[in-house]
């Protein structure tokens, strides 16, 4: 864990884009997920091998946890909440290999998943109400209250960004700092804790955006139940 | 804490073209192959419940067959142990008719051999009384019972029928007249023997004197084919004939 990998730097330029290290290193992670989701499924069989048998374990797990929240949406919705759980755990824990550092830690990368997950609670209430009824309620169960549901959809939005950059960039300072005046095998500790923050980060992110989504979805489903009623 | 908004842009950009490849490569084979499993298992299942029901209609069916055979069983072993009470029966009868025939039989066996024991005892005593009477009568013979015995026989030679009569006569002027006697006789015993026999049969006979001390005392007369008995050995027979034929009778 180098110094100088703690901090975003510019790789290189095309033209007006500056590509930081936090591109380089999210590059990384896709392509690394994507050449290790291919190479389990390319002789995915019935009769799974060890390794089809922890991937089929994860995904079923994910599908479940959504299943769960969206019993009649899951489909829908869990490509979106599975990808922000790998992503962002295999972003988080990438800082454990010398000479990387957590994208997670780039306040550009995590602002960027709170707008998706912010545009995708919209697209999903919008899919599921129709945008009437989706802003409909917005003025539920008072008009008076549409304020604090703005003034709530953006606080939220900037709490998920700041929420994992915060404690993802503060566990790299920390880590940092261990290592620099406790020496070698002072900052193993720290290490172990990162990995116990970077899934309960992953974790948290995705159950919140999860959360969000399934608000939005099922918005409109508790009042038209009582309306049935 | 830097915002950049280019890698702002593409991080999302980054996120979506993940979002395509993981669904691509990950959740779509996976989940497709889970369906697929699942499939085949709740197909493996449904053959199992279809198996279950199937085994179970043919257990239903073998319990049915086996009440069913079950109750066929009692009614032929109800109906086999009243053809064998049947059966039973009629030996029974069979075999009390024989045992009933074959107490006939032997009480009859017992009543015949009891009869012939009597007889034979009876036979035996007759044997007995005849030879008591033989000894006796030996010892009580004489020549004057001798002569009584032939006075009596020419006091009912006269008297006999008449057509038996005629028979002596024929036989004895044919063949002359043979007499035995227990003792011996004399001249005039012979010739008044002599006279009342031509005088019975009518003519001269010609009579021949033989002495026969075996009949004790007494004469027998034979003219041919007919003889005439006057002694104690003859009367001693007929007794014992007579008594025998009243035993068999």
């Amino acid at each position: 864990m180098a110094s100088s990998s703690s901090f975003i730097t510019e790789v290189f330029h095309i033209g007006p884009l500056f590509i930081t290290n936090t591109v380089i290193v999210t590059w990384g992670i896709m392509l690394a997920l994507t050449a290790a989701a291919w190479t389990v499924t390319r002789g995915i069989r019935l009769r799974p091998g060890r390794w089809q048998v922890v991937v089929e374990g994860i995904v079923a797990a994910i599908e479940d946890a959504v299943r769960t929240v969206l019993p009649d949406h899951y489909r829908q919705v869990m490509p979106f909440i599975a990808t922000l759980w790998i992503f962002i755990a295999a972003a988080n824990l990438v800082s454990l290999i010398p000479g990387l550092r957590s994208p997670t830690g780039d306040l550009s990368l995590t602002a960027g998943l709170a707008i998706l997950v912010f545009l995708a609670v919209h697209w999903y209430g919008l899919r599921s109400h129709g945008l009437k009824s989706y802003l409909r309620h917005y003025l539920q169960p008072n008009p008076i209250l549409l304020p604090f549901h703005l003034i709530s959809e953006i606080t939220r939005t900037v709490a998920l960004a700041v929420r994992l950059f915060g404690n993802i960039f503060s566990l790299q300072m920390a880590a940092l700092l261990v290592l620099l005046v406790a020496g070698f095998l002072a900052p193993v500790p720290v290490l172990m804790l990162h990995i116990i923050e970077a899934v309960v980060q992953a974790y948290i992110f995705g159950m919140l955006a999860l959360i969000y989504v399934a608000g939005a979805i099922q918005s409109q489903q508790l009042k038209h139940s009582q309306e049935k009623e | 804490m830097e915002f950049d908004g280019t890698t702002f842009a593409l991080e999302i950009i980054n996120f979506l073209v993940l979002v395509w490849l993981l669904q691509h490569f990950l959740y779509k084979p996976v989940t497709t192959v889970i369906a697929q499993r699942q499939a085949g298992i709740e197909k493996t299942l449904a053959d199992a419940q279809a198996t279950q029901n199937e085994a179970d209609v043919l257990k239903c069916q073998y319990d049915n067959r086996t009440a069913e055979w079950e109750q066929e069983k009692a009614q032929t072993r109800q109906q086999l142990q009243q053809e064998m009470d049947a059966e039973r029966a009629r030996l029974m009868t069979v075999l009390q008719a024989s045992l009933d025939e074959e107490r006939n039989k032997l009480r009859a066996i017992e009543q015949r051999r009891n009869l012939e024991q009597r007889q034979r005892l009876e036979e035996e005593a007759r044997a007995e009384g005849g030879r008591f009477a033989a000894s006796l009568l030996s010892r009580l013979a004489c020549s004057e019972l001798e002569e009584r015995i032939r006075g009596v026989l020419l006091e009912d030679m006269p008297h006999l029928p008449d057509q038996q009569l005629q028979a002596l006569r024929t036989a004895g002027q044919r063949d002359g007249v043979n007499i035995s006697s227990a003792y011996s006789l004399d001249e005039a015993q012979r010739a008044g023997l002599n006279q009342a026999l031509d005088h019975l049969l009518g003519r001269p006979v010609a009579c021949t004197f033989k002495h026969a001390p075996e009949l004790m005392a007494g004469l027998r007369l034979s003219m041919g084919s007919w003889m005439l008995r006057a002694s104690l050995l003859d009367e001693l027979h007929f007794f014992a004939e007579a008594q025998h034929a009243d035993a068999k009778r």
